[in-house]
């Protein structure tokens, strides 16, 4: 197909997957000569971690199936998937366990799948394959010693779910852990835990060619999408990340050593949970030739045996929250430009990500333009960095505005965060400025409805 | 006839001297210390402490030690014998040896505060005893907990060169000191835990930091351990070529900081990076003092806390050096000094500059401390009890170490850097009573509310005296000097938009219907007589340190987190383990 060619129309398929994030963006190109380049596909993340009540239990496999129908069915085609970043609720359905609606989207022989660097499965083996991206011997090391970080977060958060599990375990307990405490802690702990392995080896192989992409990664998708151009505004290397920082410094090597420090200490706590789980299963203890309490233990110590679990419960909650804003962080952020239409889709990237683009004139000048905003992280408070909802020139207040920013999400009430605690998602304050100044559009809609799906359609 | 012996005042205890992976000859160094004695029932649970050994991550209650009470004007030391054989693994692996060391180590940490302050300390929460978990739980961390009145310590898998073991924080003394300071700063000065300024989260870290490695060093055979230059055909001697000012900052400073990295830096929340860091942070020129307060680096608590330490260490090793200067007098230039003399002069100069650290607490302003003002107040506590500082120079060599890191003292202060005297004629003293104003809040605060101009207090604000605390304390000469220090707090609470009225600027994108609290106060020093000496204050409408401080808040997200309501020392402590800082004006 002349790469001359544009596409007319696009439809952004958003998918009722409860908790996670499906985008199906087809792009039309009602001039190309042959038929089966009428259409071209892009899927951005399939993954769910729970869905609303009612929903049918075989959802994600409907989705699997709507999505090869739209791609052309058994001869289809999926040119792009876009693996945002490796959180459960953006994978789970590339996994080809249990119903293997992964077996379903590899049916469909994508052409290229986009992931972030951190997920290159030569830099986990060498740090020397990251040569490729242009980094020194130090970036390298540092770069490799990060991936490995996040796999040691991935232990930590396994470990911090089993031992929540048990302190929430009431056959056990008389008072067990604050239950809002251990729900969250359980909830980041199962989508932050080891990756569903089915899911990322399925990606793996799944593709004809594989980005693993930065900042500034050159993308060139002409062949495939013709008349797009795709731009990766995300996640930084660690070294453009430490620019950002040495301009706040006075010390010029801080913050290298700051991050070699963080990954002792992922791999200290890492090791740490499974030794101490080893102790635990094997009903053990941490001095096997002490004596312990075996029944009741002294009065007088029972008050504070009440507080120092529920300072664990807090503790615990507190080192799940801050893996799971590192991985967030890994997200893949994409702008879409095609002709005057500019469509961003950030995945989950919160603002340690953004602050690189957010430091450059040329790609702040892009973010202004943006007409479709896919809201970051489920409308969470912190994925849509404030610096960025100001800079859009597309808010309007007025409906019916033609101008008017679009905005999707896909997300699902009381499942993450609090109301009292100014944490739910979606927050209500960004729900609120995204009606007012934006055509706002849920999967929530959707689920409420009983569809699978919400279409918008964008003339290009 | 036998005469039964004495019932003594302390009772000495074995402890790990910092922690266990510094060794002599291969053996973990210990030490006994010196605490108020007490008969102590299982846990070790005491008047001041309860220790409690429950682990949350194994679920498991140890059962701890039954103490032998007092035999022959004794308390036997159970572990003594141990560690006399130097069998420090075996100490180690008893928790219940664990319970003794952070019982002594707390309790020694009181009693130095209880020393210099002369009176009795009490914790940042409304009880006696502060209980103590030595193994919380898994993790590499280490608290203080207000809300649980506690210190939890954890406990991780720790780098010993290639193998791994389990490594205790209630095994190294630093972290113990560290911790325990942060509990009697609480509650000392209950306003330093407000969000207020970089320097005042800054000031607890740093503060905890100096107490906990002064505690250290106090210790001579840890100071004996680090200090090199041995003589080798005569251990006993040291060669003065080897107690520069240079060569100690390497051997003793930065030897210790390379010892604490070993297998706990996990914990330390960089404690032993922040010593490193801190003693390599270089002095500033004289034509660019303000640099490092104005570097966003140093706005992160820890780090600015890190040029509190600096000054601190350098001054020590100032100190040091110039009482190692009078053993040489009248001796032979370039002639040997006797090494334990050396090292007794080191751990005397960090034991008196821990009491002055101490003891200045007293004279520093309850609300947005700086750490000039911790200067001055130093300076002053100092000065009202040893007036003559000629033999050491103490003062002269704290001005000169806190000027080097752009530290001096602010206005209200005297030519020797020392609060101004309160000198005013409208102080009226006829409406309260002195007896009474030693003790009874409601009774300064009616002198507080008579005074109220003279104290220029700001009519419209709530204004309440939150401590009032007498004490007394023995100079060099051999007289008490008695004081009665009082604080009181003021708090106004206003929209934004009214703050024009004080001239202080409204942050940028603050709305100006935003509710904001600003607090002011001042520290009350009585003298003997119940006359006010010093009005050691931070006035409520003083907008030069308003507006910056209501620009950090708001700029750093503090008015829109209900999360701010979480353990603060817990958070700090991950946050700086995990090198992030979130960009909370960002936040929806």
């Amino acid at each position: 197909m002349p790469t001359t060619i544009k596409p007319s129309k696009l439809n952004i398929r958003a998918y009722q997957v409860g908790f996670g994030d499906c985008f199906l963006l087809t792009f039309y190109y009602p001039k190309a000569k042959k038929a089966s380049d009428k259409e071209r596909h892009v899927l951005i993340d399939f993954g769910s971690t729970g869905m609303p009540e009612g929903t049918p239990a075989d959802q994600m496999m409907r989705v699997a199936e709507d999505i090869k129908e739209k791609c052309g069915g058994e001869e289809g085609k999926l040119h792009v998937v876009v693996a945002t970043h490796r959180h459960k609720d953006h994978i789970s359905g590339f996994s080809t366990d249990g119903d293997g609606t992964g077996l379903v989207i590899k049916g469909l022989k994508p052409e290229v799948v986009i992931q972030p660097w951190t997920e290159d499965p030569a830099a986990r083996k060498n740090a020397t394959s990251l040569r490729g991206m242009g980094m020194a011997p130090k970036q390298m090391q540092a770069s490799a010693a990060y991936i490995s970080s996040l796999d040691d977060m991935h232990a930590v958060s396994e470990v911090a779910l089993a031992e929540i599990t048990k302190m929430a375990d009431p056959k056990k307990f008389k008072q067990t852990v604050d239950q809002d405490v251990s729900n969250q802690v359980s909830f980041l702990g199962v989508d932050n835990g080891l990756p569903n392995a089915s899911a990322v080896d399925n990606l793996k192989t799944m593709g004809k060619k594989h980005h693993y992409v930065n900042h500034g990664y050159k993308l060139n998708l002409s062949t495939l999408l013709p008349g797009v151009n795709t731009i990766v505004l995300g996640p930084p290397t660690i070294e453009q990340h430490a620019a950002i920082k040495k301009q706040k410094s006075a010390d010029k090597d801080e913050f290298w050593m700051l991050q070699a420090a963080t990954k002792e200490f992922w791999g200290l706590q890492a090791e740490t949970g499974e030794k101490v789980k080893e102790i635990v299963d094997e009903e053990s203890r941490l001095f096997p030739n002490a004596e312990v309490f075996q029944q009741l233990v002294p009065a007088h110590n029972r008050w504070f045996i009440r507080q120092i679990r529920a300072a664990r419960g807090d503790q615990m909650l507190q080192l799940v929250r801050i893996l799971d804003n590192a991985m967030n962080n890994t997200s893949v952020i994409l702008l879409f430009e095609i002709g005057g239409k500019k469509l961003l889709f950030p995945g989950d990237a919160q603002i340690e990500n953004w602050e690189f683009a957010l430091n450059d004139p040329d790609d702040m000048e892009l973010l202004k333009a943006v007409t479709l905003y896919k809201v970051g992280h489920h409308g969470s408070r912190n994925a849509t960095p404030k610096s960025l909802w100001k800079c859009f020139d597309n808010k309007k207040d007025e409906i019916g505005d033609p101008k008017r920013l679009r905005s999707i999400v896909s997300t699902m009430k009381g499942k993450h965060g609090s109301d009292d605690r100014n944490t739910e998602v979606p927050r209500r304050t960004l729900v609120n400025a995204l009606k007012k100044y934006s055509d706002y559009s849920s999967t929530e809609a959707a689920a409420k409805k009983g569809d699978l799906y919400e279409d918008i359609t964008i003339d290009l | 006839m036998a005469f039964a012996p004495p019932r003594p005042r302390t009772r000495r205890l074995t402890i790990i001297a910092q922690d266990p992976s510094i060794k002599v000859d291969g053996k973990i160094l210990t030490t006994e210390v010196e605490i108020p004695a007490e008969d102590i029932t299982p846990g070790p649970r005491g008047y001041r402490v309860h220790v409690i050994d429950y682990d949350t991550s194994t679920n498991k209650h140890y059962i701890p030690l039954e103490y032998e009470p007092l035999k022959d004007g004794i308390y036997p030391d159970p572990f003594k014998q141990t560690a006399d054989r130097g069998e420090g693994e075996k100490l180690v692996a008893d928790p219940r040896f664990h319970a003794q060391n952070v019982y002594a180590i707390v309790m020694r940490t009181l009693a130095r505060f209880e020393f210099a302050l002369g009176r009795r300390v009490a914790w940042g929460f409304p009880g006696h005893q502060i209980h103590v978990a030595p193994h919380a739980f898994a993790d590499a961390n280490a608290f203080y907990s207000e809300k649980d009145q506690a210190l939890m310590f954890g406990y991780f898998m720790g780098r010993s060169g290639k193998t791994r073991k389990f490594t205790f924080s209630c095994l190294a003394h630093d972290v113990v000191a560290h911790e325990t300071t942060h509990a009697l700063v609480d509650g000392l000065r209950e306003r330093y835990t407000d969000p207020s300024s970089p320097e005042q989260a800054g000031f607890h870290e740093g503060f905890s930091d100096v107490v906990a490695l002064l505690s250290v060093f106090s210790l001579q055979k840890i100071v004996g351990m680090l200090l090199g230059g041995k003589d080798a055909r005569n251990p006993n001697l040291i060669d003065p070529s080897a107690i520069t000012y240079e060569k100690l900052k390497k051997s003793v400073l930065l030897g210790l900081a390379e010892e604490m990295g070993k297998e706990m830096s996990g914990v330390r929340g960089k404690r032993a990076d922040a010593l490193r860091r801190s003693v390599e942070l270089k002095p500033l020129p004289p034509d660019d003092l303000g640099r490092y307060a104005t570097t966003e680096e140093f706005m992160e608590p820890h780090r600015r806390g890190e040029i509190l330490v600096a000054a601190m260490m350098n001054a020590f090793l100032q100190v040091w050096l110039k009482r190692i200067e009078k053993l040489k007098a009248g001796r032979a230039k370039g002639s040997k000094l006797d090494r334990e003399l050396v090292t007794e002069e080191g751990a005397n100069a960090a034991e008196h500059l821990l009491t002055m650290s101490i003891r200045a607490l007293d004279y520093a302003p309850p609300t947005d401390l700086q750490f000039c003002d911790f200067l001055s107040a130093l300076i002053t506590g100092d000065r009202e009890l040893v007036p003559d500082d000629s033999k050491y120079g103490y003062r002269d060599i704290l001005l000169k170490c806190f000027l080097n890191y752009g530290l001096a003292p602010p206005g209200k202060t005297d030519s020797d850097g020392a609060w101004t005297m309160v000198d005013d004629d409208r102080i009226t003293y006829d409406r309260s009573h002195f007896e009474s104003m030693m003790r009874d809040p409601d009774e300064v605060f009616r002198f507080v509310w008579e005074n109220r101009e003279p104290l220029r207090l700001y009519p419209e604000a709530y204004t309440k005296v939150i401590s009032v605390r007498p004490c007394l304390r023995i100079g060099p000469d051999g007289f008490a000097l008695r004081e009665t220090v009082a604080e009181y707090i003021q708090m106004l609470t206003l929209r934004a938009e009214e703050l024009e009225a004080f001239n202080i600027n409204i942050p940028d994108g603050m709305s100006a219907s935003q509710e904001v609290t600003l607090y002011g106060g001042a520290a009350l020093v009585f003298d003997e007589y119940g006359k006010l000496k010093f009005h050691i204050n931070n006035r409520i409408n003083h907008a030069a340190r308003q507006t910056p401080r209501l620009k950090y808040l708001w700029e750093y997200g503090f008015f829109n987190r209900k999360a701010f309501s979480d353990n603060a020392f817990a958070r700090l402590h991950l946050q700086r383990a995990t090198n992030r800082s979130t960009d909370m004006t960002e936040e929806f």
